[in-house]
């Protein structure tokens, strides 16, 4: 079996002050929002070439748009002004992080412009800086060689994706990450997936950088043998690492076996030539407007369209998504005919025109003539990459795991210098200075235990968390059980999260954990009240309110207490006790601590 | 430290402590010191070492001799002009590349390489390019404007229908001016357009820039000379302004520039024209294009000097743009030195720094005694406009106090709308 190589390279937003290039955010600011639209063009890299990823993406010509909004972005982000200079902050962060895996740090700091023209970046491209190469990270007694460590710049948060095109929030856009890239380890999936946890809590530990959902991700690049690196994005749950190894193992080994299979069919480069043709005549359909029908041969694909060895691996299915990446809505291939409107006849009729043979294959795409070309071209050069096996690629994660097709791989032409943005000069005295005496994991552990009385499994999980400068907050805020506060901030937000209910909110989250301090609601009602406020977007007093959780009085308590007291007359106190615990927290759960309750039945019952 | 003889374009390996790196050698620019060497990695990456770490190095393959990083400019087309369009490249961003491994800037494409990246171009009109010059915005000169508007008569008298100039912003809204004194009643529309980010980028506004001075350049019916930028932050509108109504008011936004005291001539939207008036009437097309350049914008701030006006009138300054404030008002003792400089047949003009509104010297008592000096009130012709126009009289030899207050192109405007927004 081929030998499997992983590299992972971790995003890491960091919590400085200031956006990378810019004096962004600013909370005081005004709730002042714009939106702009835009169009971008390649450009040739700096060493006159046109990236292969930005010419793909060209192409298609989308147009893209923004929201700004004050308090978030300026006219840097909206590129309508040159950068700042490179915030010293987040240099000094990424010098402790290179610091960490005694990695080389550079003597001067260039900024590259690296081409991305999918709308992510207003400039059409993301400025990114090397700050150290080499170095290791000692994993389970093993040292994983460390590549590269930059310092770059987030890019814009897409609110949504129409017809029309993308659209942007600029939010986001500029946020300084370290990018730390691993030099490719042949290891489990599974273990990769703990090598990446471990290298996040060693670095999460030095509180240099920013927590919750999407400020850590991951992109993983797998390549199976001889084979091209496929690079997947977007991560964001360490979870689906191995999981995603697993399906690009899967995936890259049938391509290989495609290969072969290609080979032994005798098909081979040359049996590419033909143009595609428009069809839309022989098809004999009526197609809207503008729109025909066009074919193109695929020599020897018969039957190996559709088969796949992991869920969605299909070739067929990459082809689709280079057709909608190009602006169409996916592709027919004959390996699924008879179908959409297609009969035998009209088959035996495109085989025809075609000229198809047995064995082969052919791939139909509507749309208008110009562009149905330049992507049926596009797809017989996908076709024809097949004799090599899997192809360099860049694919996107998906939430269960599988990968989908984003773009091809871009290659070194596509970085060139920024120069808006003077060179900076790293000192030695810079590089000895800027340094962490890194936490032990263990140790943070078995403090946190003991600090917060808490049990490793709880103290592990709100190590882990998304939330815990929320809990270390609550902590120096509140006089409140740290595992109450702990169980909120883990437990009860998987809950919620698997519940489809998305992210706790933090607002939210301090009211509920306010009125618990006052003792106006109890522990049980938080899930409750947390959920109602995410299920149906009420704030917190209109969720209490809903859920009939109105705190009440001791002297309502008082009073509850005897009501029920007063049926059970006659039974023994200490037989009482239970019977009556139950059947007062039944009228009062929610409204009022359960240790309260506790209390005044005691004191009632002077037990 | 090594005797490290690089040069830029060799692929090096270099050896520090504790990692070795290859590469290929960049050039540094100016502001980069000699002690730090800049080695473009495979990745594309640039990385800047310490001479002083270097531990070994050697020279893998020397790169081809470094080229100068004087600019190259391409030559006009065979001499063979054809089309609808002449686009006249005078430097500036625009219609220029860098040369990333040499850093020379190339001033021009071709015609051929221009149509390649933006396709729109070919589709609107058939198009020549030539180059005229490779100056920054910054240093072009009223020759530079004279030897313009002679490029401009050329292009008509060969047949073409517009003309389009790139040209570089910072400037850009003076030599609108000069052109539209150089050049009256052109027979067809004389675009300027430039670009707020460069085109070495993809978001680079150059390219609808074009597409909107292009698409109005062939198709309006409009006479005169026009500057074509975005009209907001989107790329979908292009606004078309009056040469002698424009100003740069933003020095990085890519609407910049805002037509002052009336609204743009056109839109562009896509690639559709909306005009909301024709410019120009049937006249003969006659060119003066001589510009004297002995003439001074100065604009007036508290605590001026009255030397300041005799130091200009002893260099032999023939006209004084004042800039003055509010209605067109200076303090009172530069009246004396003003009404000696007038006395001595210097030319004082007044316009406001207040960029929107007229000056009017009536309202206050100082405005009457600045007219009784012989200072002539311009009216809301913009200063810059005003100061362009001033050496254009002079260098045609026309009366300065009779010319200077007239409207000839559209840069006096008797009427001010409320409806036009100061944006
Ligand atoms: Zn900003």
């Amino acid at each position: 079996m081929s030998r499997i190589r992983v590299g992972l390279e971790i995003h890491l937003q960091l919590n400085t002050q200031h956006k990378l290039f810019c004096n962004c955010p600013d909370p005081q600011a005004g709730q002042g929002r714009v939106e702009f639209r835009r169009v971008l063009r390649a450009t040739a890299g700096e060493l006159g070439t046109l990236d292969p990823a930005a010419e793909f993406e060209m192409r298609k010509n989308v147009v893209i748009d923004y929201v700004s909004e004050e308090g978030t972005s300026c006219l840097v982000e909206a590129d309508e002004e040159p950068p700042h200079p490179l915030n010293e902050e987040a240099l000094r962060t990424a010098i402790i992080t290179a610091n960490i895996f005694q990695s080389d740090i550079m003597d001067e700091i260039h900024v590259m412009r690296k081409t991305v023209i999918d709308g992510s970046n207003t400039a059409g491209f993301q400025r990114t800086a090397v700050v150290a190469l080499g170095g290791a990270f000692g994993y389970k007694g093993t040292s994983v060689g460390v590549q590269s460590i930059c310092l770059e710049e987030d890019a814009a948060r897409l609110i949504e994706r129409t017809a029309a095109g993308p659209k942007y929030d600029l939010d986001r856009l500029g946020i300084p990450l370290v990018e730390i890239a691993l030099e490719p380890v042949e290891m489990k999936s599974e273990d990769v997936q703990s090598m990446a946890e471990s290298l996040g809590r060693t670095l999460k530990l030095t509180g240099l950088f920013a927590s919750g959902l999407g400020t850590i991700r991951q992109d993983v690049n797998v390549s199976v043998g001889e084979s091209g690196i496929v690079e997947v994005k977007g991560v964001q749950k360490l979870e689906t690492i191995s999981k995603v190894i697993s399906y690009e193992q899967g995936r890259q080994l049938w391509l290989v076996e495609l290969a072969e299979i290609l080979k032994q069919r005798g098909v081979s480069e040359k049996d590419f030539e033909g143009e595609p043709l428009d069809i839309t005549d022989t098809l004999g359909e009526g197609l809207k407007g503008n729109l025909r029908a066009f074919c193109l041969r695929a020599p020897g694909f018969s039957g190996l369209l559709k088969r796949e060895t992991v869920k969605d691996g299909r070739l067929g299915k990459d082809l689709a998504d280079i057709s909608r990446f190009m602006g169409f809505n996916g592709v027919i291939h004959s390996d699924e005919l008879p179908a959409y409107n297609i009969d035998e006849a009209a088959m035996e009729r495109i085989s025809a025109a075609m000229n198809i043979r047995d064995g082969d294959a052919y791939i139909i795409l509507k749309g208008e003539r110009e562009a149905a070309i330049s992507c049926l071209k596009s797809l017989r050069a996908r076709l024809m990459m097949a004799l090599r096996g899997p192809p360099s690629e860049t694919r996107m994660a998906m939430a269960d795991g599988s990968t989908r097709f984003l773009r091809p791989r871009p290659g070194s032409s596509r970085m060139y210098p920024e120069t808006d943005i003077p060179t900076t000069v790293v000192s030695e005295t810079m590089k000895r200075e800027f340094s962490l005496q890194i936490k032990d994991w263990d140790q943070t552990v078995k403090e946190f235990m003991e600090k917060y009385q808490l049990s490793r499994d709880l103290a592990v999980n709100i190590l882990d968390s998304d939330y815990l400068n929320w809990f270390t907050e609550a902590m120096e805020r509140y006089d409140m059980p740290p595992s109450i506060v702990a169980t909120t901030l883990t437990e009860v937000a998987i809950m919620l999260r698997r519940e489809g209910l998305g992210q706790l909110q933090r607002d939210s989250v301090f009211e509920v954990f306010d009125l618990l301090n006052k003792g106006s609601i109890g522990k049980e009602a938080i899930a409750e009240i947390l959920r109602i406020s995410l299920k149906d977007g009420l704030s917190v007093k209109e969720s209490i309110k809903r859920l009939g959780l109105t705190g009440i009085s001791t002297d309502d308590l008082r009073t509850i207490i005897s009501e029920e007291l007063e049926k059970l007359k006659g039974m023994d106190n200490k037989k009482a006790y239970g019977i009556l615990m139950g059947r007062v927290m039944e009228r009062v759960r929610g409204k009022i601590d359960g240790s309260i309750v506790n209390e005044e039945v005691r004191r009632k019952l002077g037990i | 430290m090594n005797t490290i003889d690089f040069k830029p374009g060799d692929l090096v390996r270099i050896k520090v402590k504790s990692q070795s790196y290859e590469g290929l050698v960049m050039p540094r620019t100016q502001y980069e010191g000699p002690e730090h060497i800049t080695i473009k990695l495979k990745n594309g990456y640039n990385i800047g070492l310490s001479l002083n770490r270097i531990l070994e190095s050697s020279v893998i393959k020397r790169g081809d001799e470094a080229k100068g990083s004087e600019a190259t400019v391409i030559p006009s087309e065979g001499g063979q002009v054809h089309g609808d369009i002449l686009l006249l490249s005078t430097g500036g961003t625009i219609a220029s590349r860098v040369d990333y491994r040499t850093g020379a800037v190339k001033p021009a494409f071709s015609s051929k390489e221009l149509a390649a990246l933006i396709p729109e171009l070919g589709s609107i009109a058939s198009f020549s390019i030539r180059s005229l010059m490779s100056v920054l915005s910054e240093n072009i000169r009223p020759s530079d404007w004279t030897m313009i508007a002679k490029a401009v008569q050329e292009a008509f008298l060969a047949g073409f229908r517009g003309v389009v100039i790139a040209h570089g912003t910072d400037t850009m809204h003076y030599t609108a001016a000069a052109l539209s004194f150089a050049l009256e009643n052109p027979p067809g529309p004389v675009v300027l357009v430039g670009s707020q980010r460069s085109s070495d980028r993809p978001s680079s506004d150059a390219a609808t820039n074009l597409i909107g001075a292009f698409k109005f350049a062939s198709s309006s019916r409009s006479r005169g000379v026009f500057i074509a930028m975005h009209s907001g932050l989107s790329d979908d509108s292009i606004a078309i302004h009056l040469g002698v109504r424009v100003r740069k008011n933003h020095t990085s936004r890519r609407n910049a520039f805002h037509s002052v005291n009336r609204r743009p001539v056109a839109y562009i939207k896509g690639l559709t024209l909306n005009e909301n008036t024709v410019i120009g009437g049937k006249g003969e097309f006659i060119v003066r294009p001589n510009f004297d350049d002995r003439a001074a914008l100065v604009k007036f701030f508290p605590g001026m000097k009255g030397s300041y006006f005799k130091f200009l009138v002893d260099e032999g300054i023939k006209a004084i743009i004042i800039e003055g404030g509010g209605l067109g008002h200076v303090s009172e003792d530069l009246i004396q030195p003003i009404t000696e400089g007038i006395k001595k047949g210097v030319f004082f003009g007044m316009t406001s720094q207040c960029i929107w509104g007229s000056v009017n010297l009536n309202v206050y008592e100082t405005g009457r005694d600045l007219l009784s000096a012989g200072v002539v009130p311009l009216g809301d012709m913009l200063s810059e406009v005003a100061l362009a126009k001033s050496m254009w009289v002079l260098g045609n030899g026309l009366n300065a106090t009779g010319q200077m207050p007239l409207d000839l192109r559209g840069e006096v405007t008797g009427r001010r709308w409320l409806s036009v927004e100061q944006d």
